[in-house]
């Protein structure tokens, strides 16, 4: 499979611009994100204030589309559960 | 229950994602440090193998050269034109100082993975594509992201600029 558009789209360019307005000089990887997320979505859960390592989650799941798939995917479950 | 009624996930991938997942929950087990629920944490490495594995099956075909002449492109003005993101002297001055440091400030590795990125490959198999490790493949993106704001900045565009242009 090729990638098949050449020209960007409206919403790429947005997304570009999107993460370069949240991007810090320190942030979570996905892995640093993995490790946390489980608090962080307990936390959400419960309308609970997190900390500012906590908090660096929420910058990361903004940024990345992946993380941020499977966060949800999380937070369905643990709904779910309530 | 997080992958039911989705088309490209059939009962026996469950049933492999299940086994996976356990052992990489095992192999992880002493990262836990208590600060949620351990079922809550297995759940998201659960999640994490799953996903993973169905986004690396919707790339597997994507090819290093394919990706890295498409990001070379990325700095045509056919590719990203001024009037992308619409009309406005603030937006295309934007979009020409993304441009320029695309084509000045990041190599070929980077505008591809940029453009990967943007294309939701998934990061696995972007650094897999690259050649790289994880840990360096992020710093790469990291890199290719400040050398793009960077410039930016230096073009008189703030992060509250992009922010307030764009309602993030």
């Amino acid at each position: 499979m090729k990638p098949e558009e050449k020209k960007l789209t409206e919403a790429q360019v947005a997304t570009i611009v999107k993460i370069l307005g949240l991007t810090t000089d320190t942030e979570f990887n996905c892995g640093e994100c993995l490790q946390h997320v489980s608090e962080f979505a307990e936390c959400q859960l419960v309308n609970k204030p997190v900390g500012e390592v906590i908090a660096k989650v929420e910058q990361h799941l903004a940024m990345c589309p992946e993380c941020r798939e499977e966060y949800e995917a999380l937070m369905k479950i643990l709904k779910a559960g309530q | 229950m997080a992958l039911q009624n989705r088309s490209d996930v059939s009962e026996a991938h469950i049933e492999d994602f299940a086994q996976e997942s356990l052992l990489r929950i095992m192999d992880r087990l002493d990262r836990f440090e208590g600060r949620s629920k351990f079922t809550t944490w297995a759940q998201s490495i659960a999640l994490n193998t799953a996903f993973a594995e169905l986004r690396r099956k919707r790339w597997q075909d994507v090819s290093l050269d394919a990706l890295v002449e498409q990001g070379d492109r990325m700095a045509d003005a056919s590719v990203l034109p001024d009037d992308i993101l619409g009309a406005g002297e603030e937006r295309t001055r934007l979009v020409a100082a993304l441009r320029r440091s695309i084509a000045e400030d990041l190599t070929p590795k980077q505008r591809a993975a940029i453009l990967g990125e943007l294309q939701e490959m998934p990061f696995d198999q972007i650094v897999s594509l690259l050649g790289t490790s994880r840990s360096a493949g992020y710093k790469m993106l990291h890199d290719a992201r400040r050398a793009l704001k960077q410039r930016l900045l230096e073009a008189g565009i703030t992060g509250t600029d992009i922010q307030n242009a764009f309602n993030l």
